[in-house]
């Protein structure tokens, strides 16, 4: 793999653009939403799928080596934290997003809206499954799937959509000015 | 935004011990040895004796047990909840019941292997985050990746942007911390109304902030290229990592320590 200086640092900064959006919180009914997945989204929809993905590694690595970046802090022992799945599904989420808006020479607004919708299903699929694993397996507690989604997905739905929405509408408008990299 | 002070060290506290001043690469693979040791044991002499000498590795790092206890703080419900569900719900042969609870004695067991090895991962993990800064960590895992670089694997493109991100996290957080208060001097009004008018009133926050990032990003490339990076092939250190024999004797010792623990405790449950 090459990769340029410029994708480098745009890719570190989309990391860095991550950790940021956890500590933004908007409270919101039920749970408090945080610009996180907004920064997951965009980092997929703005440098594709390798960078988008290498972003969000860069993300959970630095969390992981200590850095309280993650929203309930870090270290390595937040593999073991319930919510750790989802961190897993911000790369795999990115990629996708990446992988969609690749695809198009100047994706409009609704290749993104398409692909920050695809990418979003990822997050929550890789993030139930770790969910359900760690409650499972690590916590010893049985819960069905159906009790997984509903503490796990269901709460985050409205505010992703409006994330989804916001992604699409700045990813259209700096997509076309940013060169791909 | 009170995170700011301490957030490029994260959870490294500098002092100046044996433990800190180890090789990193020599710390990481020693974390990994303890990991697995503590996954092999079972019974109470095992956690007993990675207990004693986790004791002794504070001792020797000079940092406080209440910090340490701390780290582990994300994670005590989980290892509390662990250790309840077993408690309760494991069959065998009770040995107290009251109403529809009953503990029984395969429960209890259960519930204090399952939270000691709990405990233990935990406490070795973010021993290695407290002694260690990430940059040390970032170097050390980039020259331990190194070898898969004959597969295409990044190693130093990683540990590069990496290093790149811990520089710019508080240059970050400050400039969006300005750009709040800006908007604020301006008359946004960022912490009233519904959620949707919220996340609307973040717009002109973000749209600086990426002006900002691509800005700087392209700022760094240039410097970069300007000073001829060309990638990991032939770059030299700053400060090169050292592996000294108290390295080779930390590593040779822990994975002595390792053998002997799960080899004598099955000995003594067999």
């Amino acid at each position: 793999m090459r990769f340029s200086a410029r994708t480098m640092t745009l890719t570190a900064l989309f990391a860095v653009l991550t950790a940021v959006g956890a500590f933004i919180r908007i409270p919101f009914p039920l749970v408090p939403m945080t610009l996180q997945t907004l920064f997951v989204f965009l980092s997929g929809a703005l440098l594709g799928s390798r960078g988008g993905a290498l972003s969000q590694v860069l993300y959970v690595g630095m969390g992981l080596i200590g850095l309280p970046v993650f929203t309930g802090g870090g270290g390595p022992q937040y593999i073991l934290h319930p919510t750790f799945g989802y961190l897993l599904g911000f790369i795999a989420g990115a990629w996708v997003i990446g992988f969609i808006s690749e695809r198009f020479e100047k994706p409009p607004f609704l290749v993104y809206l398409a692909a920050c919708f695809s990418g979003t299903l990822v997050i929550y699929a890789v993030g139930t499954a770790g969910l359900y694993l760690n409650l499972n397996f690590i916590a010893g507690k049985e819960a069905t799937l159906r009790q997984v989604i509903d503490f796990g997905v269901i709460p985050f739905i409205a505010g992703d959509i409006l994330k989804i929405l916001g992604t699409a509408v700045l990813a259209s408008r700096v997509g076309a000015r940013l060169k791909r990299i | 935004m009170k995170f700011l002070n301490n957030m490029t060290l994260g959870q490294y506290v500098p002092v100046d011990s044996s433990i800190h001043s180890l090789d990193p690469r020599c710390k990481i693979i020693a974390t990994i040895v303890c990991l697995t040791g503590v996954f092999l044991v079972s019974g109470p002499y095992g956690f007993l004796s990675w207990g004693l000498f986790f004791a002794l590795m504070v001792m020797l790092s000079r940092l406080s047990g209440g910090l340490i206890l701390s780290t582990s703080r994300p994670v005590w419900i989980l290892i509390a909840f662990t250790s309840i569900i077993h408690l309760f719900f494991t069959q065998g042969t009770p040995v107290f019941s009251w109403g529809i609870l009953k503990i029984t004695h395969e429960g209890l067991e259960m519930a204090a292997r399952m939270g000691l090895r709990l405990l233990m991962l935990v406490l070795f993990a973010g021993f290695l985050t407290l002694t260690t800064s990430p940059t040390e960590l970032a170097d050390g895992l980039e020259s331990l990746f190194s070898p898969l670089k004959r597969f295409g694997f990044p190693a130093h493109e990683l540990a590069m942007m990496m290093t790149i991100a811990l520089r710019f996290i508080p240059t970050l957080l400050n400039e969006t911390e300005r750009i709040m208060k800006a908007q604020i001097a301006r008359g946004a009004d960022l912490d009233r109304g519904g959620p949707l008018r919220r996340l609307r009133a973040f717009m002109p926050v973000l749209v600086p902030l990426f002006v900002i990032v691509f800005q700087r990003a392209d700022d760094l490339a240039t410097a970069m290229e300007a000073r001829n990076y060309t990638g990991g092939e032939g770059r030299t250190r700053m400060y090169p990592l050292r592996w000294s024999i108290a390295d080779t004797a930390t590593l040779m010792l822990t994975v002595l320590f390792a053998v002997a623990v799960t080899l004598l405790e099955k000995r003594l449950m067999a």
